[in-house]
This record gives C-alpha cells, structure tokens and sequence, in this order.
C-alpha cells in the first residue's frame, strides 16, 4: 500500500493506492488524473480535468516508494 | 552559527528578513543586481535600486533593524563554492535554477554541510522545502523562465518563505529538519 499525494491548482490530497510493483510516471500521472475526475480524492474533485492537466508535473518517490507525491515543476526561487 | 543564503530574490530575501532575530550569523550570496521589478515581489526598498542584491540586503538589515550580515556580490561555480560555504551550519538554496542547486548539492553532500532547498512553481500555486537528502532540482521549462515580476505571487513567497525561516529556525535551535509542502490551502509537514 502507498499514498499518492496529489497537487494540482495549488490543492493537494492524499489517496491511498494498491500497486503492482514498480510503476512508470506515465501510468501513475493517467492513474492520478482517473482518480481526480471520477471525485475519488477527497478535496480533489475535478470532472473536467484537461488530459494534459499533469503534463510537466513530477513524481517524487520517497519513504522507499511508500510516499508518492505527484507535484507542479517547482524551478524558482530567487 | 552561519546560515548561508544562496539566492537572495524572492524567497531569499523575504527569508532573511524573517530570520532577522536568529541567533546566527547571516550571509547572502547572489550576483544579480536590484531592478525596479523586483520591489514588488521581493524585500528590496526603493534605495536598494541598481545596488548588489546582497548587499543591498545586508545594508537594509543594518539600516532597518540594526542586524548584520555578511553579503557576496558573486556567483556560484565550482571554483568558488568552497570559499564561500566555508564554516558555514546551514545552507539555504533559494536558487532560481537547476544548475547552481546541483552545484551547491554536489558541494554539500561532499563536505556533509547540512542544505535545505526551497523551490516555487512557475504559477506560484505551490511550492516545497525540502533537505538536501530528499531533493532532486526541477528543471526551467526553458532558460530564463520568468517568474513573478509583477509580484503577482507574493502572498505564496511570503507564505513559503515563512515556512523557510521557520525550518531554518527548528534546525538553528533544535537541530531538527523538517520538509513541508506549501499549497493555496495548507502548509503540510512531509518528512
């Protein structure tokens, strides 16, 4: 079991996720924007999400796998 | 102890200023210059304008509140690093690229000198403090990417920026390192 933390809009949600080993950014971004248009995340309930709403987002993969955060780039600073 | 601050724009220098009453020594570090933009998404003052952005933060820190600072007008590179985060306790990337973040990381994780990172997305609806261990730098969607210079996303700098100084106050007083998450609606500890 993982959580998968998403933010999007400057919203974030956690959803805990079953899954099969290791998978790709790519699949996890699709699982993600599913889980978003269909209201399954609590605070995070976007049925018109854009297909490429987490295109140029990051998967961060922390607590050896166990945390997942999906994420806007985040380049800036100074 | 000394805090080095590495980029000293929006998050770096609305950073320092809440660090202001920290018992250390602050020491700023940027090349750039202070233009008219910038007053109105970073701390800089009109008297500042034209002048080193370091500096002009460390003669603002006297000027207003009676704090010193140290300030370097210069660059990052591999050559100078060294010199520059010498005896440093802490370092803070407020970086605006990718580059001069692996720069600093490369540095630290050789020398085991403790660095937290923080990062704003281009929207300025999110973004992240996180130490060294746990970062990986995001790339610029392209160089010199702008961003808030009309200071539309000043409330989210000052948001994170206070998320900053307090992870930079836990770490000076109580040795602890904290990552966060700063969103539109929370600011939620991760690590």
């Amino acid at each position: 079991m993982a959580i998968l933390n998403i933010t999007y809009n400057g919203l974030s949600a956690d959803y805990p996720i079953e899954l099969d080993g290791q998978v790709a950014d790519v699949d996890l971004k699709r699982i993600a924007q599913e889980l978003v248009r269909s209201g399954d995340v609590p605070g995070l309930h976007l049925p018109n999400l854009p297909v490429e709403a987490f295109d140029g987002f990051v998967i961060d993969r922390l607590q050896g796998g166990t945390r997942l955060y999906l994420r806007p780039k985040v380049p800036f600073g100074a | 102890m000394r805090v080095v601050i590495l980029g000293v724009g929006a998050l770096g220098s609305t950073t320092a200023v809440l660090c202001r009453a920290l018992d250390a020594t602050l020491a700023f570090i940027d090349f750039d210059k202070v233009e008219s933009k910038n007053l109105l998404a970073q701390a800089f003052v009109k008297q500042s304008l034209g002048k080193n952005k370091a500096e002009a933060l460390k003669a603002q820190l006297l000027n207003f509140y009676g704090v010193k600072a140290e300030a370097f007008g210069v660059r990052l590179t591999t050559e100078n690093v060294a010199a520059l985060v010498k005896d440093a306790g802490l370092v803070v990337d407020c970086f605006d690229n990718a580059e001069s973040r692996r720069v600093i990381s490369a540095h630290a994780r050789a020398q085991q000198i403790p660095l937290v990172h923080a990062a704003i997305s281009g929207d300025g609806s999110f973004g992240l403090v996180r130490w060294d261990e746990r970062f990986t730098p995001d790339a610029e969607d392209h160089a010199g990417q702008a961003t808030c210079e009309g200071g539309e996303h000043l409330p989210m700098i000052g948001l994170l920026s206070a998320t900053l100084a307090r992870t930079i106050q836990d770490f000076v007083t109580k040795q602890e390192r904290r990552d966060s998450m700063v969103g539109l609606k929370a600011v939620t500890v991760t690590g």
